[in-house]
């Protein structure tokens, strides 16, 4: 769950080709066989969905599961629609909450499993934020599964104390830590926007908390222009980070995965990414001391200034699959605390009320949580948000101004352009 | 009967496979195009809307000026620094062949190692290029080569002639062979130097052949891939972008298959309007050689 | 020269001397033409030889120092990326891809072209004329709708699924050039054979095949060549990773270890090598093969 949508089709190795992908059909007899697609979580998650898979099979004679895992980009792109128009197709699938989600609905791959979760008891498993953008008119399509603040800034501690620099509460505070960063000599901020969709995510909670949440959702959905003064006035603050020499000038020549490298490396103070930094981090470089704040406030902006930026997921039943009441069985048992168990040992931070192992899970995990749990607003990303072509535009335009190629005007001028033609 | 019906049988085959993978596609494409559709779900016919909204797309219509950007660098950086090169080795100096057979290796490479070799070769950290530029000083010069919309795109182009460069060469190489030996040997009688023969009788011998490789460089042009997608994938701010990138990401990652077909019939149009341009003018021209 | 040591620089200057002026013009054209030519070359193979280096060293020192020489030819970074990077399974698939295009191409081109040239028939105009469309249709006119056929017919993620496009993509381009090959042979050859009671299959089988081998060779490199480097419909239509040929395989993997350097370096290394060892031995046949197959 660690990507999403990068805009591109940059394809990535699906690691082990451990569940021989869907072409698999070997299993004769009577046996009921349920379909479950994702895009791959890694191998070690892989391990837990495998052995939670025998131990649905084991409890439930006659069924099988089959696994579909494909690479990530490809899954979010062609994978999954070419999946549900064929043959085969999956019972149970992943799909991110809000704009994505009612794409499906709309399509009729999604089904209405309200009654299915309160009379299994499942729907109770998960707190009422939990179900953010998987409900349309009072009826619920999605079953949780994780949570991902996409969006806070990580800075290096070991940086920060020796600057004397505290934790930014107000942008003011935010562009002065900045400033003593430079002067010493370090690249503040790295981030790497070569798919857009890494400074897309964090200019997109700056222009929330700017010009509100409303102006921003309505603005992407095309309900009202981009180019108005609070929009400019967003950008401008977006313009300073660029001329004053703040964030990383290849910003828009490197990927997202390489910007991380920069930060766990100690070559930039700063990095505004996802809550899947953390394993990464971990992993990479265990050593270094790592803290997180949320965007600082911005005065006189319009927006919840303590706003998260963020993004819910989960699984979807198949409106066309005849298994429903196999694929709520399954998803039961994947969030029951057992499972939740094993799902936190692979280094996820399962969603359910009581799944949350906080002695076994790392810190920062725990708090990134616990901030989307208790985000008073929580901000929909431009890219999973919303209409992918209008989000492209958007994020292109962050990309001109936070690279300095035009200015906040211009930008937006041309953002207008390109979107004109995709009002109906 | 069968001695009837056997030039079908042989020629069947191909055309199946040809039809098949290659004409019932392009009509597809081209039913494709008057719907507004994502691939997979409802198809609901528009008529020409989308050929009317590819006509204000601005980043399709700026992928169009990159491809001529690209097109016009690499007849220069390609066609005629091969030409350039070809003249070169063919001063009958000793060991020309090895150059020439050096000189073409780079063609021999797959276009993704290209593109990610040089994708190095440009990093603005670790790259060869800024490295060096630091070693001799000149600091200024440093760039963030593809991460900069001026720059991005030629640094793509000088990659396409290092890689063509060879191979147009070799091409201009074999021409300039053919030519008679007591042409030149009047010439250099005569008292004239290398830089008389070149242009006074080797460009102007293959001159045919020189505009069979323009043509070819024009429309393999339009092919492009790989190297932009792997180096920049149309960034930044799509000042790289050109018809094949976009059209991928309008298909496959925006889901508009119908308004991407209408795309792709544009682009047909305009390589089929080139392609008989370029007969015409070869026609017209001494099609001799070769 | 002040500085060179006496009795060299004396021997330059004798040198100099000893040589006429015209003789002395021609000594410093040669210098600067290898001069050029070796300046030329490096900037060529400089890359290669950048990326080789970089294989061996450690991700710190690429980044830290990255013109140093590599401490040790150290092919631990090769055998990892050789390993995590499954390029085993994708250099197979790779092979069978190109090697069955290849026959398929050879065989249906050089039986149309048979047809097309020595067998007159109703409709042959016709048929050229597509085949001279499809010379110039780019993949991206009909990329869109072969995926969504593939698509319905369960042809994606298969090796079937690649063969196909690659044969109709590289079937236009022989068909052309074994035609004109043909048509250059002349009419009596067949006809005797015809006399001797040939059938069609026969004097194609014995006569026309053996006659188009160095062709086929020409062809056959061009085709091999541009199938085994193929990137965006193998791209599209594998998802698979035990079924990606090297382009795809190496997409793959770089977006994976995007900042793990030595194994990228290493991985490209590895790719480019055994096709440089093939164009040294092979040179002569591969530049006809790829010159003559564009230019026609």
């Amino acid at each position: 769950m660690k990507k999403w949508i990068t805009g591109s089709m940059a394809l990535m190795v699906v690691g082990s080709v451990v569940a021989g992908c869907g072409n698999n059909e070997e299993s004769g007899g009577e046996d009921k066989v349920l379909r479950i697609a994702m895009g791959s979580p890694g191998e070690a998650m892989i391990a837990v969905w495998e052995e939670i898979a025998d131990e649905f099979e084991s409890a439930n004679p006659g069924v099988t599961v089959e696994y579909t895992f494909q690479d990530d980009d490809t899954y979010q792109t062609v994978g999954l629609p070419n999946l549900l128009s064929g043959n085969n197709a999956p019972d149970l699938y992943f799909e991110w909450a809000g704009e994505r989600l009612y794409n499906r609905i709309n399509d009729g791959f999604a089904a209405d499993i309200t009654t299915q979760l309160e009379e299994s008891g499942l729907g109770d498993m998960f707190a009422e934020g939990s179900y953010n953008g998987m409900t349309v008119d009072g009826k619920t399509y999605m079953i949780p599964t994780a949570g991902d603040v996409t969006n806070v800034i990580f800075y290096n501690k070991q940086v920060f104390d020796e600057l004397g620099i505290g934790e930014p509460q107000t942008w003011a505070e935010f562009l002065a830590a900045c400033e003593a960063v430079k002067a010493s000599g370090m690249t503040p901020i790295t981030v790497g926007n070569l798919d857009l969709w890494t400074a897309g995510n964090w200019i997109g909670h700056l222009l929330s908390r700017v010009v509100g949440e409303d102006a921003y959702s309505n603005a992407l959905q095309l309900e009202e222009p981009f180019q108005s003064d609070d929009f400019v006035q967003a950008y401008t603050l977006v313009q300073e980070l660029w001329d004053r020499g703040y964030v990383n000038d290849n910003i828009n020549a490197i990927s997202d995965s390489e910007s991380d490298m920069l930060f766990l490396n100690g070559q930039a103070a700063m990095h505004p990414i996802g809550s899947w930094l953390v394993p990464t981090a971990l992993e990479e470089a265990p050593e270094l001391e790592m803290g997180y704040f949320n965007l600082p406030t911005i005065e006189g902006g319009k927006g919840d200034q303590g706003s998260v930026i963020g993004v819910l997921n989960g699984m979807v039943v198949n409106a066309k699959s005849s298994m429903t009441d196999e694929a709520i069985a399954f998803m039961q048992l994947y969030s029951s605390d057992e499972s939740s168990a094993k799902l936190s040992a692979a280094g996820a931070v399962p969603i359910t009320t009581t799944g949350l192992d906080r002695d076994n899970t790392p810190e920062l995990s725990i708090r990134l949580n616990d901030l989307l749990a208790e985000a008073p607003t929580v901000v929909a990303p431009p890219d999973t948000g919303y209409s992918i072509e209008v989000a492209n535009a958007l994020n292109t335009a962050t990309s001109q101004v936070i690279g300095g190629a035009k200015s906040p005007a211009d930008a937006l001028k041309q953002l207008e352009e390109t979107v004109a033609p995709l009002k109906k | 009967m069968l001695r009837k019906a056997s030039p079908y049988l042989f020629a069947l085959p191909a055309v199946l496979v040809f039809a098949f993978t290659i004409l019932v596609p392009i009509v597809m494409t081209f039913a494709f195009s008057f719907y507004d559709w994502n691939g997979y779900g409802e198809m609901r016919f528009i008529g020409l809307d989308n050929y009317d909204r590819a006509l204000h797309d601005r980043i399709y219509l700026s992928s169009y000026t990159h491809i001529f950007i690209y097109i016009a660098a690499t007849v220069v950086l390609e066609v005629l620094v091969g030409l350039g090169l070809a003249g070169l080795i063919t001063m009958g100096r000793k060991g020309s062949s090895l150059f020439r057979v050096a000189l073409f290796t780079p063609v021999m490479l797959p276009m993704i190692v290209v593109s990610f070799l040089w994708r190095f070769v440009y990093n603005s950290d670790f790259g060869l290029i800024n490295t060096v530029l630091r070693a001799v000083g000149l600091d200024s010069w440093t760039q963030v080569w593809l991460g900069n919309p001026d720059t991005a795109l030629l640094a793509i182009c000088f990659v396409s002639g290092w890689v063509y460069a060879g191979f147009y060469m070799t091409i201009f190489y074999s021409g300039i062979q053919r030519i008679s030996k007591d042409v030149y040997e009047s010439a250099y009688l005569d008292g004239a130097h290398e830089g008389h023969i070149f242009f006074r009788i080797k460009v102007p011998m293959i001159r045919g052949l020189v505009k069979t490789g323009i043509m070819l460089c024009v429309l393999t042009g339009f092919q492009s891939f790989d190297l932009f997608y792997v180096m920049t994938n149309g960034g930044p701010y799509n000042s790289t972008e050109i018809v094949p990138t976009y059209l991928v990401k309008v298909v496959f990652s925006h889901m508009s298959t119908g308004y991407g077909s209408a795309l792709a019939v544009i682009l047909t149009l305009v390589i089929a309007a080139l392609g008989l341009l370029a007969n015409k003018l070869g026609r017209k021209g001494d099609a001799l050689e070769y | 020269m002040a500085s060179l040591p006496t009795d060299l620089n004396h021997r330059l200057t004798s040198f100099d001397q000893g040589l006429t002026s015209a003789k002395r013009r021609k000594w410093r054209s040669h210098t600067l033409y290898y001069l050029v030519m070796v300046a030329i070359s490096c900037g060529t193979f400089y890359p290669l030889i950048w990326l080789l280096l970089s294989s061996f060293r450690e991700n710190r020192d690429i980044f830290m120092a990255p013109f140093a020489l590599p401490e040790q030819l150290n092919f631990h970074n090769w055998a990892e990326a050789w390993r995590i990077g499954n390029m085993s399974t994708y250099a197979k698939n790779s092979v069978l891809v190109t090697s069955v295009t290849l026959i398929c191409i050879l065989l249906f081109a050089s039986l149309a072209a048979f047809a097309l040239s020595k067998l007159k028939f109703r409709g042959s105009g016709l048929l050229m004329l597509l085949f001279a469309f499809g010379l110039f249709m780019p993949l991206q006119s009909f990329f869109i709708a072969q995926s969504y056929i593939f698509e319905q017919l369960h042809l994606k993620d298969s090796y079937m699924g690649l063969i196909l496009p690659y044969t109709g993509v590289g079937l236009p381009l022989a068909i052309f050039l074994l035609k004109a090959y043909l048509d250059s042979i002349p009419k009596d050859l067949m006809e005797a054979a015809r006399m001797d009671g040939c059938g069609d299959f026969t004097l194609f089988s014995r006569i026309v095949l053996p006659l188009l081998m160095p062709s086929l060779a020409t062809v056959g490199i061009f085709s091999a060549l541009n199938t085994w480097n193929e990137l965006l419909l193998a791209m599209l239509y594998i998802q698979t990773d035990a079924l990606k040929t090297i382009p795809v395989g190496l997409l793959a993997f770089s977006s994976r270890y995007m900042t793990d350097y030595k194994l990228l370096f290493s991985a490209l290394a590895l790719i480019t090598l055994p096709m440089i060892v093939v164009y040294v031995f092979f040179h002569r046949y591969i530049v006809a093969g790829l010159t003559e197959g564009a230019i026609k």
